[in-house]
């Protein structure tokens, strides 16, 4: 189950906003995590790179394929989580804390409008739509 | 007919918690909760149980059956002796692969044929249309499971399930028959994982969940089709539908682009005219000149497939370009993953799997004919060209995991 206060997107990223300093943190799942598999390779962006909701903004391999991740919204990369690179199972160990991936500044005010709240992504899940996903 | 299909083992797989996919229209599981990366090196340290059942089993019989394999098929039937598999084509009239197969000569009077899920039905029905007199074919799919176990564990666990422990001759290729609590077993030192030691058992489908049970419980254990796939990428082996079949531009792929078909194409005049043997006789002729250092003509092989080390974490997947070091192309990856491997300890013969492992990808790439071991290339992965060198051909006797020395060309 996703944490309370983090919103997540139909493609299974993960973003969680921290009102004192305004930056948003970005993740992917526990789903996502479990149905990639063994996770073997991450490519993110560098710090200073814009990224736009919807978009490409990095990806992730497992052994059998490699996976697109999606921007939760529109900012500018502060920081790229560079120590998972090198410890892959931290991102089945510990998700949505040590396995974030992003630090983000947002473009504008309610970034993250429109996301799903953990119930509602819950919710996805269980509907056959995610499976597209 | 659109029905998925279910091999006898799924309730297993279902039990032991594995995920399950559609591959060529079975259910069949891709993973157990362990995962792909555990399963791989369980089996190159112990042994792994595989359910191979969806592959399709064809028996021929009959006075007609000896002439009739020499014309599908590209290896030589009549060499082929009583107790012993050989690994063959089903070549079509322009040298191109209509699947590849095992024949195995269990016993006197019938042949048995292993080919591919995905191409059985195009197998039943070529065969059909060049089916001549006094032969017998005899799908055997659903009647016979089979279980594969592979791995340097697998002789002692087999050897020890078994009634009598008698274990076919420790040859690669060699069959025999045994039993396990009555039930009748077909045993084959063949394998699709590289190992030298290696079995592929047949038996009734009503007793394969006994013999899968038995060998589990000696601690073998349980792989899924991910794992199945890292395994014979890391030994070199190729699938049907990438090293095999239509290439990327929707040409077909020669059947000596492939190494192992050199010892499974077969001119020999016992043999006689065979389906596709004009065109597999140029195909060889590129290879004598080759071997001669003729680099004259290659028309009849442009490409062949070669193993590549690629020297980077990034894993080179299936259509990703590959570049001559200048930049021209020269070929794509057929295809391409990551295998873990265990890091060995020690020096020589004395070397031994540790206790940690590691990661490396693995390719196989369809290139031109004129490279060869040690040529050093770029594999294309989205914006990133890694640099990779062309790998030497594995041999079976020496085990895959060896191949973490090839990362540091």
């Amino acid at each position: 189950m996703v944490p309370q206060g983090y919103v997540c997107t139909k493609t299974h990223e993960w973003a969680r906003l921290d009102a004192a300093s305004g930056i948003v943190t970005v993740g992917i799942t526990d789903y996502a995590v479990e149905q990639l598999g063994d996770i073997v390779y991450l490519e993110l962006p560098a710090a200073g790179k814009a990224i736009q909701q919807e978009k490409v903004f990095g990806v992730i391999e497992s052994v059998k394929a490699a996976v697109e991740l999606y921007a939760p919204l529109d900012g500018q990369v502060v920081e790229s989580n560079k120590a998972i690179a090198d410890q892959l199972d931290v991102l089945a160990a510990d998700p949505y804390n040590a396995g974030w991936m992003l630090k983000v500044k947002p473009a504008g005010a309610n970034s993250l409008s429109g996301l799903m709240s953990p119930q509602e992504y819950q919710a996805y899940l269980e509907s056959d739509e995610a499976k597209k996903h | 007919m659109s029905d998925i299909s279910r091999t006898v083992l799924y309730g297993r797989h279902v039990a032991g918690g594995a995920k399950m996919v559609d591959f060529a229209g079975w259910e069949m599981p891709i993973q157990y909760p362990r995962g792909i990366v555990a399963e791989h090196l369980a089996t190159r340290r112990a042994a792994g149980l595989f359910d191979v059942s969806h592959m399709g089993r064809i028996v021929f019989a009959g006075r007609g059956a000896t002439a009739f394999l020499q014309r599908v098929l590209t290896n030589n039937a009549a060499e082929l002796a009583l107790g012993q598999a050989q690994y063959t084509v089903i070549p079509n009239a322009a040298g191109g692969a209509i699947d590849d197969a095992f024949l195995y000569r269990f016993e006197e009077g019938r042949y048995l044929l292993v080919v591919n899920a995905s191409n059985r039905l195009a197998d039943l029905a070529h065969f059909r249309a060049n089916l001549t007199g006094q032969v017998e074919m005899l799908d055997q799919t659903d009647e016979l499971a089979m279980i594969s176990l592979q791995g340097p564990a697998s002789q002692e666990m087999l050897s020890a399930i078994l009634d009598q422990p008698a274990l076919p001759a420790p040859a690669r290729n060699s069959l025999g028959i045994g039993k396990v609590h009555g039930a009748k077993v077909l045993i084959a030192r063949t394998g699709y994982t590289g190992e030298p030691l290696c079995f592929e058992l047949m038996i009734a489908s009503q007793q394969a969940g006994m013999l899968w049970d038995m060998l589990a419980a000696r601690g073998a254990a349980p792989v899924g089709l991910g794992a199945r796939d890292t395994l014979r990428l890391e030994a070199g082996l190729p699938l049907y539908g990438h090293e095999l079949g239509i290439d990327r531009d929707g040409k077909e792929i020669p059947i000596l682009a492939i190494a192992p078909a050199r010892f499974a194409v077969s001119f020999a005049p016992a043999k006689g005219d065979f389906i596709g043997r004009e065109a597999l006789l140029r195909q060889h002729a590129v290879l004598e000149r080759i071997g001669k250092g003729d680099y004259s003509d290659l028309s009849a092989l442009p490409r062949r497939v070669m193993p590549l080390a690629v020297l980077d974490r990034l894993p080179a997947r299936a259509g990703c370009d590959i570049l001559a070091p200048d930049g021209r192309s020269v070929g794509y990856v057929t295809s391409g993953t990551v295998a873990p491997y265990w890091k060995f300890e020690g020096q020589g013969p004395s070397a031994r799997p540790g206790e940690q492992s590691a990661l490396r990808p693995v390719a196989l790439g369809l290139v031109e004919s004129s490279l060869k071991a040690g040529d050093k290339l770029q594999v294309q992965v989205r914006q990133q060209f890694c640099p990779a060198v062309v790998g030497p051909n594995l041999s079976a006797k020496s085990p895959p995991y060896a191949r973490p020395v090839l990362c540091q060309i």
